[in-house]
């Protein structure tokens, strides 16, 4: 159990444990390490039922990010007159305003009921979360769409045009494929971002990952860095994989020796 | 040939119009902002020589007389009062998220450049600092600042230099942890703005005597730098909205203010929609900003090609 | 000319902005004819061209094909381009396709023919053009003379009854500009109507009906090509013709 992490903070702790004030407190979380250690390990199925809940979440953002900001970032190429300025000004509300406040926003105000779905109910702070994860999100996605979207050359909507496509036809069939296969980086990096931000959920008490750890920490308060340090790794697998999965994903789809004229 | 020339159609010249109206309110309204934050400041630091420390610049009651004399508002008068009412609350917090912001994008950033360096051009030290960025990169910003706060304590610890700069001495962790976080995404930043200087550049400053360090701090950051700034923008903007997780380690920010005023009122709807307005006008002034930064270190014929 | 005019360009003009590109242009065409529009660059031979299937609007005038007024504004665009066919400057083929998915892409979404029936085409056309070998090959795998090659088997793929060509030879490298005009002369051969820009004067010299000179917009002159590369009536015919040749 001791990863280099843990003995370069050992270090830093043991420094620190030469100082006067409170220091009575750090060091106890390295003397009963293994004890806390034990706490981490007992506890990892209440933690593991927190990183399915951060993944569901994360998901469930996304998909609803793509499905919003997919059509919002066209609006915003293809679009003119009021529903173009309406999708950009609501796009720059939701990049401007930090998550947590967009979250608490969607729990308090919106104030979204609890959904019972039969087998499952879904709690309100987990559609609050959602809805505002993924909203903040779609505000991201929207920006990668519209990038992706105008860098395809016009000569190709124009191609598309003269064989008789509509102009909804020929963005379908000829620009969306070309735009999504150039916007896997960006939404690489945006799948990360929403994982991570997924912990901000804390703060209207949803019990994902951080939260869990949070309540374990509270809980048994030696035990506080090697339960922060647990989940960190949890979360840094998490964002490691997914980034090779969509590393893997943009070389299967890339086309052949890149764009041509 | 008497139409060789065809007018701007009204509804041209209407959008024309139509923005720049849209800038002008933009600009009056970003003005109204910052002289409100300014004068609380100043009013607070001289010990309340303009209205009493704590008290809204205009009196609520007053913003209340008028806002209910106006025929179709007078509905919002008591809301209106009350917004002007958390005003002192809302600049004070403001003043530690500009504070806090600021001074961990300069701190990270002082960081992030030989992490950069290193990265591009180290051997051992690449490696040191690819694990540094990818971890730092790789995990949430409020479970890092868990691990400074509550893992390792670290507010006990404020050397007395620093203590009682501000007015919790947790300010100092916050600033440790955006600085060490920030450090690690501007690094990423720069170090994509050094690769794309081209290789030839460092081939003619070895040419012309210089060692591989100077090489690299006379002409490479110089030209990669400027390559960095739209992504420094954003660097910008993202501390400024996730300075608001030092809420969670109780950072008096703006945030925590807005919070503390909401669980005493209950008026949740009002404040955090106030607050988001507050945090917008300030990353929308960050963004205007850097924006001029851009244009005023442009250099002709650099970069321009890279537009993406 | 004949009465049965098959395209009749009255008068159309066209301004970008302020900028008039085209004053009051006036050619018409018999079915099966090779018109050859040439001059300077900016003279609005090609807009002219994408006037012809809507790609650019005209602001005046009237264009009618086969009878249907082009510029009206009731008329359905894409019934328009279904018929007729345009080969781009710089190839624009779909970059996300191979030389069968651009050409059968019209066929399949645009005439409805299932799959099967629209690989089935795309695959006769691409051997009509000589690529018989490169059904499956990307874009950026091709040579630009093949390129332009899939470029005129997407549009043939359509069956139209006009082929519009902007430029088609003038992003290629001199050695490759021989097997696109090739696919073109058989083209000529097989009695299709063709609106061509070019600066190849040979070629035009060869295939053409009719050679139509534009410059600022106008229509200088125009005739057959043995009176306008023989006897232009226009100083500025002449000029343009003698800069043309000693380029080549």
């Amino acid at each position: 159990m001791s990863d280099p992490g843990t003995l370069a903070l050992a270090a830093i702790a043991s420094v620190a444990a030469d100082l006067p004030a409170g220091a009575a407190l750090a060091a106890l979380a390295f003397i009963g390490e293994a004890a806390d250690w034990e706490f981490v390990v007992s506890n990892a199925d209440y933690l593991g039922v927190g990183a399915l809940l951060t993944i569901g979440i994360t998901v469930a953002s996304i998909l609803l990010g793509f499905v919003v900001g997919f059509p919002a970032g066209a609006v915003e190429v293809y679009g003119d007159g009021l529903l173009e300025r309406a999708v950009s000004i609501v796009g720059i509300v939701l990049r401007g305003t930090p998550i947590v406040v967009i979250l608490i926003v969607m729990y308090f105000v919106v104030g979204v009921p609890q959904i019972n779905l039969g087998v499952v109910s879904i709690s309100s702070a987990m559609t609050a979360g959602i809805l505002g994860l993924g909203l903040r999100s779609a505000a991201y996605q929207s920006q990668i769409f519209r990038a992706t979207l105008s860098s395809v050359d016009d000569g190709q909507l124009e191609a598309g045009r003269s064989i008789g496509l509509s102009r909804f036809e020929a963005v379908r069939y000829v620009v969306v494929p070309q735009a999504l296969r150039r916007s896997i980086p960006g939404f690489q990096n945006e799948f990360t971002i929403v994982l991570k931000d997924t912990s901000i959920v804390f703060a209207i008490g949803l019990a994902e990952l951080l939260t869990r750890g949070y309540d374990l920490f509270s809980e048994q308060t030696t035990a506080v860095l090697e339960v922060i340090l647990f989940i960190s790794a949890i979360y840094f697998v998490l964002t490691f994989t997914t980034n090779r999965a969509l590393d893997y994903l943009g070389d299967h789809y890339a086309i052949p020796e890149g764009e041509s004229a | 040939m008497a139409s060789a020339t065809r007018p701007a159609t009204v509804r041209e010249r209407v959008a024309d119009s139509d923005r720049s109206v849209g800038r002008l309110l933009l600009l009056s309204v970003g003005a109204l902002f910052w002289s409100w934050l300014v004068v609380s400041w100043v009013n607070r630091w001289l010990g309340g020589v303009l209205v009493p420390v704590g008290q809204p610049l205009l009196p609520p009651g007053a913003v209340e007389a008028t806002v209910a004399a106006v025929p179709g508002l007078a509905a919002y008068a008591a809301d209106a009062a009350f917004v002007v009412d958390l005003t002192p609350e809302l600049a004070r917090g403001t003043w530690l998220t500009v504070v806090i912001t600021a001074v961990s994008l300069v701190f990270g950033f002082f960081i992030a450049v030989p992490l950069a360096v290193s990265r591009v051009y180290g051997r051992f030290s690449a490696w040191l600092s690819l694990a540094y960025t990818e971890l730092l990169r790789g995990t949430p910003l409020l479970a890092q600042l868990f691990v400074l706060y509550y893992g390792l304590n670290l507010a006990s610890y404020v050397p007395g230099a620093f203590s009682g700069v501000f007015v919790r001495d947790v300010v100092w962790v916050a600033i440790l942890g955006f600085t060490l976080n920030g450090a690690a995404y501007q690094a990423e930043y720069i170090r994509g703005a050094l690769e794309s200087v081209e290789e030839g550049q460092i081939t003619a400053g070895r040419a012309i005597g210089l060692s591989k360090l100077e090489t690299i701090y006379h002409v490479v950051l110089p030209q990669g730098l400027r390559y960095a700034i739209p992504s420094w923008t954003n660097e910008f903007v993202y501390l400024i909205k996730y300075s608001s997780l030092a809420a969670f380690i109780t950072v008096p920010e703006l945030y925590y203010r807005a919070d503390q005023v909401a669980s005493e009122t209950f008026r949740y709807t009002l404040i955090f929609v106030v607050t988001g307005v507050t945090y917008l006008a300030l990353v929308l002034t960050a963004s205007k900003l850097m924006e001029r930064v851009e244009e005023r270190v442009a250099i002709p014929g650099l970069g321009v090609e890279r537009e993406e | 000319m004949s009465d049965d005019d098959f395209l009749r360009v009255t008068d159309v003009s066209k301004w970008y902005g302020d900028e008039q590109v085209l004053n009051e242009v006036s050619f018409e065409m018999n079915r099966g004819d090779v018109t050859v529009l040439i001059g300077p660059s900016g003279s609005g031979k090609s807009t002219m061209l994408r006037c012809v299937n809507r790609l650019a609007e005209a602001q005046e005038g009237s264009i009618r094909l086969d009878g249907e007024e082009v510029l009206s504004p009731d008329l359905d665009v894409n019934a328009l381009r279904r018929e007729v066919g345009m080969v781009f400057q710089g190839f624009n083929l779909f970059a996300h396709l191979t030389a069968v998915g651009n050409v059968a892409l019209g066929p399949r979404r645009v005439l409805g023919l299932s799959e099967a029936e629209a690989r089935d085409r795309a695959e006769a056309q691409l051997e009509r053009v000589g690529l018989g070998e490169q059904f499956d090959s990307y874009p950026a795998e091709l040579s630009g003379g093949q390129q332009q090659r899939v470029g005129i088997a997407r549009a043939l793929a359509m069956q139209p009854k006009l082929m519009l060509f902007d430029e088609p030879t003038s992003a290629l490298d001199p050695e490759l500009i021989g097997e696109v005009l090739e696919v073109m002369h058989g083209l000529v051969d097989e009695g299709m109507t063709m609106l061509v820009v070019t600066h190849e004067m040979s070629f035009a010299r060869e295939v053409a009906d009719e050679i139509v000179f534009l410059d600022d917009g106008h229509v200088i002159e125009r005739g057959p090509p043995e009176q306008l590369f023989e006897n232009p009536e226009e100083d500025r015919t002449g000029r343009f013709l003698e800069r043309i040749a000693s380029h080549d």
